[in-house]
């Protein structure tokens, strides 16, 4: 019960301090929303496009394109499907050389198109197929006309006006470049959860600061002389900082569940993500809580700390795209382990089951953690 | 009677520093006891060991009857404590405070409202209850603090300098919130520098110095046994070290000391040695700017047995 007052205070003084307000309800938010817009393409997606030079019909398909989409033109191959790769273009289309000429000498041209299966690369898809289909029928249909006949291309198509339609359509060849990136992806699902583990950790840990700050009001030591003990105090402020913890990360699900419809995965294996994960965060607040005695100091590190592990662990960019070395680095942040839990909820179906060794590894994390805060500030409080 | 507090053969060091030397000294049930002593004297490291807060090194501590130490919530629910430094949550309202702390004494529901209401009113602070406390002048936090210590009415109420760098008016509220307590049969320790609220509120006065208890007894106990001196305070401008070192040696002394530009003179009479004391100061080089005399007191017993002026304050 002493425990439950200690930790429902510390959430009460979160809410008190209103630049809380602002980094625990409006920017985690605001993330979502702009890495969605980045990640996820937005609302009007990039196609990258290599196309022969001066060669007509595929100017006429990239101008057509350009009303639905925003274009982005390579020269090189390779250039194009390292973008489609790294996700700075949505899906990239590829225009054999001599296209014009295959066209009308009646031969079926292959069009090259990259993606990476997520929806919105589907959905581009479908788009360019229906633009090839509409800009192309006509004029394959016209040049058979004109070698059947022996009428000339021009007259050809005039005849074709009639009959447009008819015949099959280019082939759109579809290939998926590289290993799937994202499958089975929503716009704001890759940003939402690894918001949720980077302000997790982040709010919790600046949660420090008003540790310390009980300690510097004599707060702390005045619950000592209450019938409350040590090992309570310390497990009302560990439950206050996990209370704090779980709170932000309840709110973010809530928030891009009902707004941006976000797919959390299985609930039980989400849940088990977060509150594994609080613990790490919540216990980590607590041993920085005890390893300084300034609470802006400590404020400051929180901060520090809570950015660039999360940078470090994929909360900011994907690991996916980290170097080798850089991965194995990253194996060592929690949020690594986090992160990767929730990409085999979302990413890959999978449940509580499949999650078991990331939180395993986190709940080691929170373990060893705790147990150096406890040890530090039972010193720190009776000296 | 029985003893609320027994504090017996108490040491507590901190490195080479021994800050409470060996002190016995006991609290019957509904007396206010006081420990009168100098900045650094050892109070607030005695009470932090006496609140539970504190390992003691040696000596042992019961609270009602209980052994007290860090790890004792039984004895702990015996005491509320007012600590010297001011210690509430400056983001909570008085009402906020209270309530938190009135839980941890396991306190709930419409007993804790109906306590939170009539602290509020011992500590005159009701009309800004819901009011943040750092929107508080220091003299309402002091209040709000003591306010804390009486929330589960305690066998023991243990206030370190409750008054410290508070306004007079504060000061005041709260030594007759002190007196009403008392009145009302709840017992007190309470540390102070100020001579007048040990007189005030005290029936029996420790007074330390370096961590060593060195009298004990009610004031007219103490005065007494100092003799009938009186005791003179000197205010002057110059070289005060030097008078007082004269006034050491001079006829009729019985002890000086200086401190803060006065110098505290006990007599064995004042009456014949005003001028004498003034001729000592003169040829000291010290030119006298005001002079008062008063019977004995505890600052008078203080200084004969340290040898060391207690006064503090302006
Ligand atoms: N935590 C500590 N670490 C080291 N020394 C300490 C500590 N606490 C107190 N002391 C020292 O112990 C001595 C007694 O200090 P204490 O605070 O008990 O005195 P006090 O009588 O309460 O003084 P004041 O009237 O100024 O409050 C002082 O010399 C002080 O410097
Ligand atoms: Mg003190």
């Amino acid at each position: 019960m002493r425990i439950l007052t200690i930790a429902r205070n510390a959430l009460r003084r979160l809410f008190r301090d209103r630049s809380n307000i602002f980094f625990v309800f409006v920017l985690p938010i605001a993330l979502v929303l702009l890495i969605g817009a980045q990640f996820g393409g937005g609302f009007t997606p990039t196609v990258g496009v290599t196309a022969p030079v001066g060669d007509e019909l595929a100017d006429r398909l990239v101008a057509e394109l350009a009303e639905l989409y925003q274009i982005r033109e390579y020269e090189i191959r390779d250039e194009l499907v390292l973008s489609v790769e790294r996700g700075w273009v949505e899906s990239g289309l590829e225009i054999p050389v001599r296209f014009t000429d295959s066209v009308l000498a009646g031969e079926r041209p292959e069009i090259g198109y990259l993606s990476q299966p997520d929806t919105s690369g589907q959905g581009v898809q479908t788009a360019v197929s229906a633009t090839l289909e509409r800009i192309l029928a006509p004029i394959t249909a016209a040049s058979v006309v004109s070698e059947t006949q022996g009428i000339p291309l021009e007259q050809a198509e005039v005849v074709v006006q009639g009959v447009a339609g008819s015949v099959p359509p280019v082939q759109v060849e579809t290939r998926t470049t590289g290993e799937a990136l994202f499958p089975n992806l929503g716009q704001f699902d890759l940003g939402a959860s690894s918001q949720l583990v980077l302000f997790m950790f982040l709010t919790g840990l600046t949660g420090s600061a008003a540790l310390i700050q009980s300690r510097q009001l004599g707060v702390t030591r005045r619950m000592l002389s209450t019938p409350a003990s040590t090992r309570t105090i310390l497990a009302g402020e560990a439950l206050g900082r996990l209370g704090v913890t779980l709170f932000q990360g309840v709110y973010i699900v809530a928030v891009t569940l009902v707004v941006f419809r976000v797919n959390w995965g299985d609930p039980l294996g989400a849940a088990a993500i977060m509150l594994v994960f609080g613990m790490v965060a919540s216990s980590a607040a607590m041993l920085l809580g005890s390893l300084f005695s300034n609470d802006q100091q400590a404020g400051g590190i929180a901060v520090v700390l809570g950015l660039g592990l999360a940078a470090l662990g994929g909360s900011m960019v994907p690991v996916e795209i980290f170097s080798s070395t850089m991965q194995s680095i990253s194996m060592f942040t929690p949020h690594y382990w986090a992160n990767d839990a929730f990409a085999e909820l979302v990413r890959r179906d999978g449940s509580v089951a499949d999650i078991l060794p990331q939180l395993g590894v986190m709940a080691a994390y929170a373990v060893v953690l705790s147990a150096l805060a406890t040890w530090r500030l039972q010193r720190a409080i009776t000296r | 009677m029985t003893n609320i507090l027994l504090v017996e053969e108490l040491e507590r060091s901190f490195d080479d520093l021994l800050a409470v030397a060996g002190v016995s000294f006991f609290v019957e049930s509904g007396e206010t006891y006081g420990l009168l002593g100098p900045n650094g004297a050892g109070k607030t490291t005695m009470i932090s060991m006496i609140a539970g807060l504190l390992e003691a090194d040696r000596g042992s501590i019961r609270v009602a009857g209980q052994p007290m130490a860090t790890t004792s919530t039984a004895a702990k629910r015996a005491i509320g404590l007012v600590p010297q430094d001011i210690a509430i949550y400056p983001d909570l309202t008085a009402k906020e405070n209270l309530a938190f702390f009135g839980s941890l004494y396991g306190m709930r529901g419409a007993a804790l409202n109906a306590r939170i209401e009539t602290v509020l009113e011992i500590v005159g602070l009701r009309d800004r209850a819901d009011d943040r406390s750092d929107q508080y002048s220091g003299g309402m936090k002091r209040r709000l603090n003591i306010a804390v210590g009486l929330l589960h009415e305690p066998q023991l109420l243990i206030l370190d300098e409750p008054t410290v760098g508070v306004d007079p008016q504060s000061r005041n509220a709260i030594l007759e919130s002190v007196e009403a307590l008392s009145t009302d049969g709840m017992s007190v320790l309470y540390t102070t520098h100020y001579m007048e609220e040990a007189e005030r509120l005290c029936d029996r006065v420790g007074i330390i110095d370096n961590g060593l208890l060195v009298a004990e007894g009610s004031r007219r106990d103490l005065v007494d046994g100092i003799g009938q001196n009186d005791t003179v305070h000197v205010s002057g401008t110059g070289d005060l070290r030097s008078a007082t070192e004269a006034l050491r040696s001079a006829e009729g002394v019985v002890q000086a000391a200086e401190a803060h530009g006065v110098i505290t003179v006990m007599v064995d009479r004042a009456a014949g040695r005003l001028p004498s004391i003034l001729a000592t100061c003169g040829e000291a080089g010290v030119s006298v700017t005001a002079l008062d005399v008063s019977e004995p007191n505890l600052e008078a017993v203080f200084l004969h047995l340290t040898g060391k002026a207690l006064r503090d304050e302006t």
